[in-house]
């Protein structure tokens, strides 16, 4: 199951990289031509091909436009576009009220004197570390 | 015991009572008051634990006040035998009224408690399943995706492939929970970072993943949804997040240091941020106020003037004589009982 999931999963991404790799102002790759590319070296059979396209489509990774008798499929965003998408995914899914896909550190939306104010504690305890780093922070200040 | 029966029936009732209202008292002002207890924070660990003690010992009250309530009443009644205490509990209750001329001060909180009990375990159940559906299919899309994107680059020989590096500028890092798990980094993360910092950031995912602190987080975003609306506190489940994130903090501390860690904290929220990726407006969980709280919970240190060691060995009594609260009135309730 969980090889089978990678196998599909690295199928899934060496489309889409052959995909990226077409010029842009090509009118899109038939499913013979990635399957030349991808599945042969693979020994993957034209029709699994079809099908990991198919699914790629339904999952709005790639578009697909009719040409004839086949279909003609470009990746439906660029690279650079699906990454920002996909942080920006994991921005709103902890933003709102149905949030929580990831864990996601460190990043938030903040004021300059927000900022400002973070610096000066990371200056502050600099300070207080540089003389005494040996004890190990356990001393800390009174509360 | 020649108490007059009538008096004793109320006196019977009060743990039952005392239950319903230490489940109220647990679900809407005691998350509200130990979110602005932000000095607790420093003793992180116990604080969570507190934290987890309130919800249990709410759900734990809320659910016992039925059997409690039932109890109460069917055993109050003379003659009713053990086995069919619950089984005759509803219809015992109407029969009680006549013989035993049961005042209307005995019979409610019956009825009450068991609708209470219904509702509660209802709700419970639909928002786990709810929250647990939606939290497995945000990380399985995600991860998909992630995948997808990664570009290989640096791969942390001690997490095997579980690493990925997104080709973005914005400093980030995150970990997807689950049995797939991944740890994610930014480009921008690796050519900001000095090696410490990188080392405390992946301290710090690597903590929240063998942790599984995302369990904590779910179990706490159940009981956040599993209430109505209007008694939702969003400084408790943020409280909660920040506390969590505090433990991941002192994880990457004991890898790399103090300073390191808090350099990596102030570098991954101060970064470049392209168009778009932090637009959203309010406060996310983890804003700069956030970082600088972080900063400062570092170090440890006294809590209310009191050596750390003491003041968690304290939070960690209140909090186990908390859980133990709704069992000892269950028990309260059946000692009156069969007295």
């Amino acid at each position: 199951m969980q090889k089978a999931r990678n196998i599909l999963g690295d199928l899934e991404r060496a489309v889409i990289e052959h995909l990226w790799a077409a010029p842009h102002t090509s009118s899109g790759v038939t499913v013979r031509e990635v399957h030349d590319a991808v599945g042969v070296d693979r020994g993957l059979a034209y029709t699994t091909l079809m099908t990991v396209l198919d699914r790629m489509t339904k999952k709005g990774l790639v578009s697909r436009q009719r040409d004839g008798r086949a279909w003609r499929y470009t990746a439906a965003s660029s690279r650079e576009a699906l990454t920002s998408e996909t942080m920006h995914h994991t921005l709103g899914e902890l933003a709102g009220d149905e949030r929580r896909g990831a864990l996601l550190h460190f990043l938030g939306s903040s004021s300059p004197e927000e900022v400002d104010e973070l610096r000066s504690a990371l200056a502050d305890l600099e300070a207080r570390q540089q003389p005494a780093d040996v004890s190990g922070g356990r001393s800390g200040r009174p509360a | 015991m020649a108490a007059d029966p009538a008096d004793r029936r109320s006196a019977l009732n009060l743990p039952v009572a005392a239950l319903a209202l230490l489940a109220i008292v647990l679900a809407w002002p005691v998350p509200r008051g130990l979110a602005r207890l932000t000095r607790l924070r420093r003793a992180p660990r116990a604080s969570l634990v507190l934290w987890q003690a309130s919800a249990v010992a709410a759900v734990l009250a809320a659910l016992l006040a039925a059997p409690a309530a039932v109890l109460t009443i069917v055993e109050a009644r003379p003659g009713s035998g053990v086995g069919s205490r619950v089984g005759s509990a509803v219809g015992s209750t109407a029969e009680a009224g006549t013989s035993l001329t049961l005042g209307n001060v005995g019979l409610w909180p019956a009825p009450v408690a068991l609708l209470v009990t219904a509702v509660v375990a209802a709700r419970l159940l639909f928002s786990g399943d709810r929250v647990g559906r939606r939290l497995r299919a945000a990380r399985r899309r995600h991860r998909d995706l992630v995948d997808l994107l990664a570009v290989d680059g640096v791969n942390d020989p001690r997490e095997d492939d579980r690493m990925r590096v997104l080709e973005h500028a914005t400093p980030t890092a995150y970990c997807v929970p689950g049995l797939a798990r991944r740890v994610v980094v930014t480009r921008g993360t690796l050519d900001s970072l000095a090696a410490d910092e990188l080392g405390a950031v992946l301290a710090h995912e690597r903590a929240h993943l063998t942790a599984r602190h995302d369990l904590v987080l779910e179990f706490f975003t159940v009981m956040h949804e599993a209430v109505p609306r209007f008694m939702r506190s969003d400084q408790a489940l943020h409280s909660v997040t920040l506390l969590i994130e505090v433990l991941a903090d002192r994880a990457a501390v004991r890898s790399v240091g103090v300073v390191a860690t808090a350099r990596a904290i102030v570098a991954m929220v101060g970064g470049p941020r392209p168009e778009g990726a932090l637009g959203m407006s309010g406060s996310g969980p983890a804003s700069a106020s956030d970082a600088r709280q972080r900063i400062e919970l570092l170090e440890g240190g006294r809590v209310f003037g009191l050596p750390n060691v003491v003041a968690s060995g304290l939070i960690y009594t209140a909090s186990g004589l908390l859980v133990a609260a709704p069992v000892a009135l269950l028990l309260a309730a059946l000692a009156t009982t069969s007295s």
